[in-house]
């Protein structure tokens, strides 16, 4: 044995009492490089628990949970992540798709424990040390995993569109609408918030997937007015939107359009394939507008024998008399009513309970009757004047507009009012060829009209006076013309902390002269047709009547839905109110509650 | 460094300059000449350095990209090589020659791609993959997914929630029920 081998144990030996070249661990800590991917944090506040994280993992290192004291809200799933490092590889790919960009990896790394379990967490609570940490990877600002910018919707120009009833927006090309759905996150969040409940991703999903039958007989599960809806639906879904944090949210509206636009009504039959069986029972619908309309699809496809009752010559309700064809084409919501009826429910047009026909008859042949009459009656101005004969309702203006009526409205129009129906009189007053001013008594921000629906009466030069409150109606120079008298508001701070009042100021006074006005301020419901009999018996509360959540009146074999009944008063809500009641009236009827 | 490029694109028809900061670049060159490109930045123009090697996976485009980190010590500058070659019967010219510590990437990529480096030391051996008898785990095709899934059973009790029913649950339970 050559020498070296002997002594070199007692080399190593020596080596013993030296400094040593590696690390001591746990005893000295190492810190990790500035950007290094080490435990995750997580942004509590920031984070909606869209999940996101948890998807894109290929580890299935991420599993969302409830967190006590985090809330569930419409933008807010309520959940959070809860990392497994046992299983995460700080590939931080979670960090590059956050929507919000609350989640991170900070720059620890070390972690010494004898249990297993201890290596999942939540990130975020505070319970680790690091929760806090500001440096660790952070995904680039330049750096996108998703694509922020909604595609554009090809429209007519402002010129074009001031001009014309043609539809304004034309729709997305296949390539767009592809693009658009590769966009969503699938995160589902959007789906609590729309009033139907629409399973979104899944036909965001069939849009991306180009399978058009999927995805049309996913719309109709919840929604049986889809090319209405695709059209002029008030999209509360893309407010909560995840990629709205960062970027543009999903355009979920164009793309349930798109859906509707590629399949020809000839092909819904067979693609929906609508069976059922009669049940012997029979429900009578008073209204045909979209609440009327979706209680009738699903009470039809459960199996009941549906009889309609609508004193309007069409179907549709304020979709046909009130939404001017621009925004909805009247063969686009055809389209949805020819396929309801086609079903097999009985329509009576022409016919309004309460003249044609008496309730308390309706109320002694059916088996449940559903009632969705909407909001007819206008309010007036509340001003001396009002009733000068060139002072017209937005709702007549539009009716006549439907009915192919000329409303009269002159060249010179003013609007009062901010809400859809105020948009669209004054634009349709602009195709009528008329110089339109809309006075209102707020600021443009607090207008309840649809924002895209402000920006292009704005781009068609309808002219838009804020903090303006109607003081007087006066007769004009001619008996043609009629003058306003308006004054200036200021916004005062409202001290129980709701939103600011405007107050009039009185030194701040004009006078205008218009050829009309056009009173846009909203509208109430009309109970007659309920007869006295009936009347009293259905509890309402501020002109609403009230519902249990299977849209029950006190009547118990008497159903309720859309705008007058609930608050949100859209077309979707009504649909949801329709579906919902045929729930509710299958409930009752099967087992009598 | 442009001028350091504008000297290589005669030598050797590089292409695709693109400069990240003052001291870092990178530039493209076709896999005939990469390998003499290199021995010239090391032997010629200073960079002795190899910082590292590595590859990605453009699936799309049906290639593998090489990465070759040089690093000068002289200049202070970093110039990144890259190397397109295809995914089909993915090999490259060794460079263990060059700098001996290449063997070891070339066996990582061997392993993670399954790019050959043919004459490279132990390039057939296992790197870290211990009894690894799936496709190269880089290989975009690779589903690590399905992998983890088969391979890491979850722990026990595992729950999760998902954002669609919890939220149902939460604002509207009762909803649609019935059909
Ligand atoms: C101008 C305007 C623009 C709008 N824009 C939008 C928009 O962009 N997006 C959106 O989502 N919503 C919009 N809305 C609201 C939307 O139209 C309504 O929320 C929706 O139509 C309400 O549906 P409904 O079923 O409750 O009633 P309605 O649509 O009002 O339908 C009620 C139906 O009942 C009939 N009826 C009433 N009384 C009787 C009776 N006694 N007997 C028989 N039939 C009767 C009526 O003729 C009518 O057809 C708009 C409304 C207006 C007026
Ligand atoms: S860092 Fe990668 S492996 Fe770890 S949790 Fe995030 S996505 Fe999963």
């Amino acid at each position: 044995m050559p020498l070296k081998d002997v002594i070199a144990p007692f080399y190593v030996w020596k080596r013993a009492f030296e400094k040593p070249y590696t690390t001591a661990k746990p005893i000295e800590e190492r810190p990790g490089a500035a950007s290094y991917r080490g435990f995750h944090t997580n942004d509590m506040a920031l984070c909606v628990g869209c999940g996101t994280c948890e998807t894109i993992c290929q580890n299935e290192a991420i599993d969302m949970v409830p967190v006590p004291g985090i809330e569930t809200t419409a933008k807010d799933s309520g959940l959070r992540p809860m990392v497994d490092n046992g299983r995460c590889c700080w590939c931080a790919l979670c960090v590059d798709i956050c929507t919000t960009g609350s989640l991170r990896l900070t720059n620890e790394y070390i972690w010494v424990s004898t249990d297993s379990d201890g290596f999942r967490f939540i990130p975020g609570t505070g319970d680790n040390p690091w929760d806090d940490k500001a440096l660790g990877y952070r995904r680039d600002p330049g750096y996108r995993l998703m694509d922020y910018e909604r595609q554009d919707m090809a429209m007519l120009t402002p010129e074009e569109s001031a001009r014309s009833f043609l539809e304004v927006v034309k729709g997305y090309s296949a390539e767009q609408a592809r693009k658009e759905a590769e966009r969503c996150v699938d995160c589902g969040i959007c789906i609590a918030t729309c009033p139907a409940h629409m399973d979104i991703p899944e036909y965001i999903k069939a849009v991306r997937d180009g399978d058009f039958e999927t995805g049309l007989r996913l719309l109709y599960r919840t929604n049986p007015m889809p090319a209405t809806c695709g059209r002029i639906c008030t999209h509360r879904c893309e407010e909560v939107c995840s990629v709205g944090h960062m970027g543009d949210p999903v355009a979920i509206r164009w793309l349930k359009r798109y859906i509707c636009d590629q399949v020809p009504e000839s092909d819904y039959a067979d693609i929906l394939r609508d069976q059922s069986t009669s049940n012997g029972r029979k429900v009578a619908i008073i209204g045909a507008g979209p609440g009327g309309l979706s209680a009738a699809y699903y009470l039809t496809r459960l199996g009941y024998a549906v009889t309609l009752y609508e004193s309007q010559e069409k179907g549709g309700g304020m979709l046909r008399y009130g939404v001017p064809s621009y925004r909805l084409p009247y063969d686009q919501l055809d389209k949805d009513i020819d396929y309801i009826l086609s079903l097999g429910a009985t329509i009576h047009y022409n016919t309004r309970v309460g003249r044609e026909l008496r309730f308390p008859e309706l109320m002694a042949d059916f088996d449940a009757i559903f009632f969705s009459v909407g909001l007819s009656d206008p309010y007036g101005l509340g001003v001396e004047g009002e009733d000068h004969p060139r002072v017209l309702s937005g709702l007549k203006v539009l009716e006549d507009v439907t009915h192919d009526r000329d409303p009269d409205v002159g060249r010179r129009v003013a609007v009062i009012g901010g809400g859809n129906v105020a948009m669209d009189a004054a634009r349709v007053s602009r195709r009528l060829g008329a110089e339109v001013t809309v006075l209102y008594r707020r600021r443009i921000e607090d207008m309840p009209a649809d924002p895209e629906e402000i920006h292009e009466a704005q781009a068609e030069q309808v002219k838009f006076v804020t903090q303006a409150i109607p003081v007087r109606v006066e007769e004009g120079p001619s008996p043609r013309q009629v003058n306003i008298r308006w004054g200036e508001a200021e916004m005062v701070a409202d001290e129980k902390g709701g939103r600011p009042r405007p107050v009039l100021m009185e030194d701040r006074i004009h006078t205008e002269t218009y050829d009309s006005i056009i009173s846009a301020i909203g509208q109430g419901g009309d109970y007659e047709f309920l007869s006295d009999e009936y009347a009293d018996r259905v509890e309402m509360k501020r002109g609403k009547v009230i519902a249990n959540e299977y849209r029950q009146t006190t009547i118990p074999k008497l159903f309720v839905g859309g705008d007058i009944a609930n608050n949100t008063a859209d077309a979707i809500s009504a649909i949801a109110d329709g579906h919902q009641a045929a729930v509710g009236i299958d409930h009752f009827l099967s087992s009598g509650s | 460094m442009k001028q350091l490029f504008d000297r290589l694109q005669a030598l050797f028809g590089v292409t695709d300059f693109e400069r990240k900061r003052d001291d870092l670049a990178f530039l493209k060159v076709p896999k005939d000449h990469a390998e003499m490109l290199i021995r010239h930045l090391r032997d010629h123009e200073g960079f002795s350095h190899l910082v590292f090697f590595s590859a990605v996976d453009y699936i799309e485009d049906d290639i593998f990209r090489l990465i070759y980190m040089l690093h000068n010590y002289g200049t202070r500058d970093t110039l990144g090589v890259h190397v397109d070659i295809a995914r089909e019967n993915a090999g490259m010219t060794s460079i263990h020659t060059l700098w001996a510590q290449a063997a070891l990437y070339q066996r990582e990529l061997k392993e993670m791609f399954g790019i050959d480096f043919p004459g490279s030391p132990g390039v057939d051996e296992d790197f870290m993959l211990e009894g690894w008898d799936e496709i190269p785990p880089m290989r975009r095709e690779f589903d690590t997914r399905a992998y983890a899934e088969k391979t890491f059973f979850p722990r026990e009790g595992r729950e999760k929630s998902d954002p669609r029913t919890h939220m149902r649950k939460q604002f509207y339970p009762n909803w649609g029920e019935g059909e």
